[in-house]
């Protein structure tokens, strides 16, 4: 529950800004990020660091050219996609089935809500090694960890989203003689949906976690892994590379939520 | 058709208890008993399982029960064993809280007061945010080796951006009116954070802090899966390999407790902090 509040308090903040003055922080921000490339490229030209254990943005970029062009970086990424996508399709069905049945039903939600928020409140991560040890190393172990991250954030928000839903608007629909069809399509749905995919950013994050502990722990493939055994191996170039990487993937999909919940629920962003 | 009508009981429920008083005793406790009957029965299917059906051997090895996983944690305790991995677990923890509030809240506030610094700073924050701070963990063990270092650094940046963010959201919502009156009478920026912008963002703040100890406790326990030699999360991994479940469990325990106690304090903190508050503004 704690998520949905911070959630509504972070889309509150921005208010509209003017083209002129967006386009100023943009380019104040590209500034930025690259000022702090040259920096760190320039810093070697004065401080002769050991190249075991930092790596300039030249090379680094050179290795992630080659990991690309070589395919193993697209192949260690489909790796980790697979158990992410089992892990989080199951978590959206369950977490949205049983989010509706315990906002539907206030004797539901007041039963399951004290033990749901003490999953929610453990870390999870904690059973890792046990997932690990009882699934094995494959796509099975990864999935249940990455599941077990990202479904409490879909039972939380889609309880608040249904108890959320207007009782006003159900009984007008209801008057005006709008069918069980219309009630869902235009009142609870649309009222439910941007608390869902709020839920969705949130657990994005989580199952990224998932994969990442799940790979760092025991795997033989993935991108997890390939952070964990280039750092092993102090091969610093290859290992930013992949770390950027995971960062590019993460930003698109969190800010990609983002943009489609300002584009399909437009009514929530002033909230 | 009975969904809908799920529906409409479940809404009249819900107005039912914001308008008028409970009247009876059980309307009153009607959450609180069905919640905690809930979680006794799982209790009790838990514990009754492996004496109601046979349970394969490999099964078997995975299994424990909540009076094992009791008697563990009992064990632990008057021995005095779980003392060293607790305190060990506990100051990484503490350590890297307190430097993501030292260094997050001043930060925030900078943030929020300079549009050409919040321009500087948000790609980064952004693309730090989204990631799950994790993929740094082999690149902090690397540097820091296997100990306190690490650990410190991983709950530090896992607990940064929540205070971090929060603060400046916080920091952005204060009210305008109030910083031109403060300036008005001859106040300087630092008076303007003391008086007024810090005091607004509190309940931001409170909530940002609220979200980071579960992301401390959190790399606590990953830091200490990969990159330590004591601790609950050593504990934990070496009894998951032992197969000592019981163990694993205690340790989940133990950490869920503390991130419970933790929030509830808080929540306390908050409450002393927002007395003096007319009614809530900003927060939600």
């Amino acid at each position: 529950m704690a998520d949905v509040t911070v959630q509504t308090a972070t889309e509150s903040a921005a208010p509209p800004i003017p083209f002129s003055e967006r386009y100023f922080n943009v380019l104040l921000g590209l500034l930025s990020v690259v000022l702090f490339l040259v920096a760190w490229q320039a810093v070697f030209l004065f401080v002769p660091f050991n190249q075991l254990f930092i790596s300039k943005p030249s090379l680094i970029a050179a290795a992630f050219y080659d990991m690309v062009m070589s395919g193993e970086l697209l192949r260690e990424l489909a790796v980790s996609a697979v158990p992410f996508v089992y892990g989080f399709s199951a978590a959206v069905v369950v977490g949205v089935t049983l989010g509706i049945v315990m906002g539907w039903r206030v004797r539901v939600g007041y039963a399951l809500d004290p033990i749901m928020t003490v999953f929610y409140a453990s870390p999870l991560v904690a059973l890792a090694p046990l997932v690990i040890v009882f699934f094995g190393v494959g796509v099975s172990g990864k999935a249940t960890i990455i599941f077990l991250l990202s479904v409490f954030p879909f039972i939380f928000n889609t309880q608040a989203g249904v108890r959320a839903v207007d009782r006003l608007l159900v009984n007008v629909v209801r008057s005006l003689g709008g069918t069980e069809k219309d009630l869902y399509l235009k009142v609870v749905v649309p009222s439910v949906l941007p608390y869902i995919v709020a839920g969705a950013r949130i657990a994005i994050g989580r199952g990224l976690i998932g994969v990442l502990v799940a790979e760092f722990f025991a795997a033989s493939e993935g991108i997890g892994y390939a952070i964990a055994r280039y750092g092993d191996l102090f091969a610093l170039d290859k290992m930013f590379a992949c770390i950027f990487a995971i960062m590019i993937i993460a930003v698109i999909m969190t800010e990609g939520i983002r943009w489609a919940e300002r584009a399909a629920f437009p009514w929530r962003v002033g909230r | 058709m009975s969904e809908s009508q799920a529906l409409e009981t479940n809404l009249s429920g819900v107005a039912d208890d914001l308008d008028a008083p409970p009247r009876s005793f059980w309307q009153r406790f009607e959450p609180i008993i069905l919640g905690t009957s809930t979680i006794v029965v799982a209790l009790i299917v838990w514990e009754l399982l492996p004496r109601l059906i046979t349970l394969s051997a490999g099964t078997k090895l995975f299994f424990t029960t909540p009076s094992q996983v009791a008697g563990t944690l009992w064990k632990m305790f008057a021995t005095g064993s779980i003392w060293t991995p607790l305190s060990v677990s506990a100051s990484g923890f503490a350590v890297g809280l307190g430097l993501a509030i030292v260094v997050g809240l001043p930060l925030g506030v900078l943030i929020g007061r300079s549009r050409t610094l919040n321009a500087m700073f948000d790609p980064f924050i952004t693309a730090f945010n989204a990631t799950p701070r994790l993929v740094f963990l082999p690149l902090v063990m690397l540097w820091f080796g296997l100990g306190l270092w690490s650990k410190v650094v991983i709950v530090f940046i896992g607990a940064l951006f929540p205070i971090l963010i929060n603060t400046y959201e916080g920091v952005r919502n204060s009210d305008k009116l109030l910083i031109n009156v403060v300036r008005s009478f001859g106040a300087k920026e630092w008076d303007v954070a003391r008086l007024v912008v810090v005091p607004n963002a509190m309940p931001y703040i409170i909530a940002g802090l609220r979200l980071s100890i579960g992301r401390a406790v959190l790399g606590v326990v990953v830091a200490e899966f990969f990159g330590s030699e004591s601790g609950l999360g050593v504990m934990m991994v070496q009894a998951a390999g032992r197969y000592q479940v019981d163990i694993v469990f205690s340790g989940l325990i133990i950490f869920a407790v503390m991130t419970l106690a933790m929030t509830a304090a808080v929540q306390v903190l908050e409450n002393r902090l927002g007395r003096w508050r007319p009614q809530r503004t900003g927060g939600e």
